[in-house]
């Protein structure tokens, strides 16, 4: 296949723009899927993608189509999450592709992750191609927002794509500007082979499966390859395309995007991001890569039972090939025993990592609430990041506790701008600017420390705004405040798990409120159970759970006793998702309590 | 928890068997009730008894000379029925079993149906226990059960079945009602010590999806019942009918010296036991089963049915589970430990799964000793006057 007749384009866009949908139509052009195979977003293939209608994994696709110039062309698309926790999977599609066609909702128009995406293609220099979807929609606006996409991005609005991704207006002219505006990929066909890998997973036969873009040369399946950052060696074991699902073929050439299975079973010598060569007269130069993608929250993740340690840990190294922005290190907890450190994007991907895991590697999990990285000054004058409210060292030890901010950027109509005013000064950010996009639609610009941005904060941003207002942010920079730690004692032991690092003046509202939410989630135990909420020695809130002291099944009657078994085996089943803290069983949800400790409830 | 996937041959002993007999009619259904049982179908009585005499006489063709140990009537009301149409049952029984092991033939009762003519001839047909349901000595509890009875009717029926002839009676009574007050139950407690029965069985009031007393609290018409004093309840029974000297055999059962249920016995020991009838359950042959639930259906399948059934297999059989060696060992468990002073015999229990009990679970057993919730000496497994309480507790780490 020469390079000309190739096209690598991504489909970017604001979350639930109609990316997946659009990606179904041009799927269903191309012929590329039979159509009693046809489902609503068939590249959203994982069972938690289609349960929560939402992209979590870039997937890409090959396709054949005829042109209107009477030539077929090899057409690859990537289709990425829109979620803000996920753009590094978008950031790496974009790696291997030179064009993007940016999608946006004509009832929305420009949104926060639109804005994100455009800059991330800008950055990697590729030919953005905007489209308005949802043209169907009676609150549609495709002049408007064609002229929003005109100003953003100065292509005039008259040349812009208007569809319907989902009754099909319009889609029959996005394959044909791809090839007319999309570049055709430019490596050296002939030279030493390099191609970049974007994405892998784990197949039990296969070994790491990596998902390549070849960007020079020729990678054949009878050749030994090696990785250039790692030095592992491998004779592939198949090599092929994406169908969508794997399609076996001879070669890959220049400018294809297909996969390479590498047969290496130790997972850590093959790295998303790494380059492929050929073992002998290989590339001298590595492809540039990925930088690692910076956590933004972090999280303990522990085993429900002890013993499946070790399978956690099997697990993680796995899903981290097919979730590049993971990070993980071993921890210990005097009340969880063995687990993991987690680092995760935000909110949303930790609540996927965590499912992931229990589905996928069939584990009970346990997550603690999520921790932003401090940075704590001694006394004597040493500092050290901490990312989790266990390892703040003793309070007299510490001179002061820095915490990371954020630049945040808000969208919305201006109606709102009151109610996410107080919201924010509620969170203890602060107002920089506000912008206006339009008459009716303004982004307005905040600071605010992470902590506050990952309790809640963009759930009622959603509420207060009915969904209207979109969040952005960066990371911004370290400042000092008046924090303290905040200690629960169950049953009188300090549990650290529990601990966490709260402003000074929000230590005894928060403590008071845990206290509270931990009796009601703590069940019954065999004695009565204290509950405390401490800043260093002082107790600020207490309560207790009392003693169970009934938990009696009623006569059998007639004899239903498989019925009585259920019922405890029920019972049980609920029991195994706690863990036992000390002698106490404790659920996940009482982990998971110092989320919603600002209920106005 | 040792794992327990192989299956083994049981090794259930070869004991005489219970029959329970389930009759699924009721003159009016009460607020509480989730068994199966219909109001205003008096026309299917026959027909039900025909079909029943129907499934007794299949089981005593596929495995002839069993031995029965007890015959109960549950229901549903089984008073309901005439004593015509229980001779038309025994005489059934009687051609299908062997009987000369019997010990307890029991009849439940409701209050209202007991007339002393009516309860001589239950003794002339063959009954030798009765249990009635007398529930509360309340009216308002009455009311809010819907029961069709009052205390005073609850009273003259039990005077009647003695003097008929019945020295061995059951009454139920219900605790934990919305709103009850200790008080009230106090006053129950005495009224009913006062006839001084041989056994009584005390049902904390269940909440059972679907009853009228539910929806009433789902809606919030009904505050939903307090479970410390529901605790506070169940202590309070245990001390008075202590001291009246009723043994608490069981969790929620309490007899005069000698006057266990035999039947009952027979389930908590994890023995075999027939059950006929709409609904009812059965456990014999190393096969657990229920019988189909609706009335029309059973007597249907049992109008004209086949020759040949494998017992305990009839016409009605609705699903049938072979029981596998480590079903059967927790639910021996599960059963034994509602017995308070019996408990788990070890000697039986080795006999019948081939270890000791206190070897096979000894890291559970001592955690709960720890506790204080189980006691285990030479000869079984049983829980403590504290261990009463948190029975769930204890039995699901068996399970
Ligand atoms: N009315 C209308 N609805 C559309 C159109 N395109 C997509 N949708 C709907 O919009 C919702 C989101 O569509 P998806 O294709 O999953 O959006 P996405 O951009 O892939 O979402 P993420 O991957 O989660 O970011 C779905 O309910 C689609 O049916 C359209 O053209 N018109
Ligand atoms: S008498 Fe018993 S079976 Fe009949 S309705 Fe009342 S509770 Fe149910
Ligand atoms: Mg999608």
């Amino acid at each position: 296949m020469t390079q000309s007749h190739i096209r690598n384009f991504s489909i970017i866009a604001h979350v639930d723009h109609g990316k997946s949908t659009l990606a179904d139509r041009l799927l269903e052009q191309t012929e590329t899927v039979a159509d009693r195979e046809m489902q609503a977003q068939l590249l959203d293939s994982m069972d938690l993608e289609r349960e929560r209608g939402v992209t979590i994994k870039a997937s890409a696709v090959r396709m054949n189509y005829k042109a209107r110039d009477g030539q077929t062309y090899v057409i690859n698309l990537i289709d990425t999450p829109g979620h803000v926790d996920f753009t590094y999977e978008v950031s790496r599609a974009l790696q291997a592709c030179e064009g993007a066609l940016l999608v946006v909702d004509a009832s929305q128009g420009v949104e926060a992750q639109t804005l994100t995406n455009v800059y991330l293609a800008l950055e990697q220099d590729l030919e953005i191609i905007p489209v308005v979807n949802k043209i169907d929609l009676p609150a549609a606006q495709p002049d408007e927002i064609a002229q929003e996409l005109e100003d953003l991005i100065g292509i005039p609005a008259e040349n812009i794509l208007r569809i319907s991704a989902k009754s099909g207006i319009g889609v029959s002219d996005v394959l044909e500007q791809v090839v007319r505006d999309v570049p055709p990929p430019s490596g050296d066909a002939d030279g030493p082979a390099r191609a970049l890998v974007f994405d892998s997973h784990y197949d039990q036969y296969k070994g790491v499966i990596a998902y390549v873009r070849v960007i020079d040369g020729t990678l054949s399946k009878r050749d030994m390859m090696r990785l250039m950052a790692t030095e592992a060696k491998f004779e592939p074991v198949e090599i092929g395309v994406f169908s969508p699902i794997m399609f076996p073929v001879e070669k890959l050439e220049a400018g294809e995007v297909g996969y390479v299975a590498t047969g290496l079973k130790t997972i850590k010598e093959c790295r998303v991001g790494d380059t492929i060569t050929l073992a002998t007269k290989g590339a001298e130069k590595p492809l540039p890569g990925y930088e690692q993608a910076k956590p933004m929250v972090f999280a303990g993740i522990y085993p429900t039972d002890n013993d499946d340690y070790h399978d956690l840990r099997d697990a993680l190294e796995k899903l981290q090939l097919n979730d590049a922005s993971l990070v993980y290190e071993p921890e210990t907890s005097q009340a969880l025993n063995f687990g993991f450190r987690v680092g995760f994007l935000g909110l949303f991907h930790m609540e996927i990592v965590q499912e992931r895991l229990e589905r996928e590697y069939d584990l009970d999990i346990l997550a603690t609430a999520p921790s932003v990285k401090y940075e704590v000054v001694k006394k004597d004058g040493s500092r050290i990041f901490i990312d989790s409210p266990a390892q703040l060292p003793d309070e007299n030890a510490i001179d002061e506790i820095r915490e990371p901010w954020m630049k945040i950027q808000i969208y919305t109509p201006q109606t709102y701008i009151g109610p996410i005013m107080d919201l924010v000064i509620k969170k203890r950010g602060e107002v920089v600017t506000t912008e206006y996009l339009d008459a009716t639609r303004v982004i307005m610009h905040y600071r605010m420390p992470l902590a506050e941005l990952i309790v809640d904060f963009y759930d009622r941003l959603k509420s207060i705004t009915q969904g209207y207002a979109s969040l952005d942010y960066q990371i911004d920079e370290y400042q000092t405040d008046d924090l303290v730690k905040l200690d629960v004692l169950v049953n009188n032991e300090p549990i650290d798990a529990l601990a966490m690092i709260v402003h000074r003046d929000h230590a005894y509202h928060k403590g008071q409120k845990l206290v509270t939410k931990l009796k009601e989630l703590i069940p019954r135990q065999m004695f009565a159970v204290p509950i405390q909420a401490a800043v260093g020695k002082r107790v600020i809130s207490r309560a207790n759970v009392k003693a169970m002291r009934k938990d009696v099944l009623a006569k059998c009657y007639g004899g239903d006793i498989t019925r009585k078994k259920k019922l405890l085996e029920k019972q049980k089943k609920g029991k195994k998702r706690m863990k036992m803290v000390g002698s106490v069983e404790v659920p996940q949800e009482a982990f998971m309590a110092l989320l919603s400790l600002d209920d106005d409830d | 928890m040792p794992s327990m996937t192989h299956i083994q041959h049981l090794t259930i002993p070869d004991e005489p068997v219970a029959l329970y007999l389930h009759v699924p009619f009721c003159r009016s259904i009460c607020t509480y009730c989730a068994f199966n049982t219909y109001a205003d179908s008096d026309d299917l009585y026959q027909p039900y008894i025909d079909a029943l005499c129907m499934e007794l006489k299949i089981l005593g063709q596929s495995r002839p000379n069993t031995q029965l140990k007890t015959i109960f009537f549950g229901g549903g009301t089984p008073s309901v029925l005439t004593p015509q149409q229980f001779e038309q049952i025994f005489e059934a029984i009687n051609r299908a079993f062997e009987t000369s092991l019997l010990v307890e033939t029991t009849l439940e009762s409701n209050p209202n149906d007991l007339s002393e003519p009516y309860l001589r001839d239950l003794r002339a047909v063959g009954f030798d226990r009765i249990s009635i349901g007398v529930q509360s000595a309340n009216q308002s509890e009455l009311d809010l059960y819907g029961r069709r009875h009052n205390f005073d009717e609850a009273v003259s029926s039990f005077a009647a079945a003695r003097r008929a002839g019945f020295d061995n009676i059951n009454l139920d009574l219900i605790y934990g009602a919305p709103d009850q007050p200790l008080s009230a139950w106090e006053t129950t407690l005495t009224r009913v010590l006062d006839l001084n029965p041989e056994h009584f069985s005390l049902y904390n009031l269940e909440l059972k999806g679907g009853t009228d007393i539910t929806k009433r609290v789902e809606t919030g018409t009904l505050p939903s019942p307090d479970d410390d004093l529901a605790a506070d309840m169940y202590d309070l029974a245990t001390d008075m009918l202590g001291q009246h000297d009723y043994d608490q055999y069981e969790i929620s059962n309490w007899s005069k010296p000698g006057r266990q249920s035999e039947h009952n016995l027979q389930y908590w020991r994890n023995l075999p036991y027939l059950g006929l009838g709409p609904g009812a359950h059965g456990f014999a042959n190393g096969i657990r089963y229920t019988v189909v639930r609706l009335p029309k259906r059973y007597i249907d399948r049992l109008t004209s049915p086949e020759k040949q059934y494998a017992y305990p297999h009839t016409p009605a059989t609705a699903k049938a589970v072979p029981v596998d060696y480590a079903t059967d060992m927790s639910e021996t468990i599960m059963m034994g430990m509602r017995m308070l002073h019996e408990g788990i015999n070890r000697e039986r229990f080795l006999a019948r799964f081939g270890v000791d009990m206190v070897d096979h679970f000894s890291e559970i057993i001592e955690k709960h000793r720890a506790y204080g919730l189980l006691a285990v000496d030479d000869q079984r497994v049983h829980l403590t006057q504290q261990g009463r309480f948190l029975s769930n507790a204890v039995i699901r780490d068996f399970i």
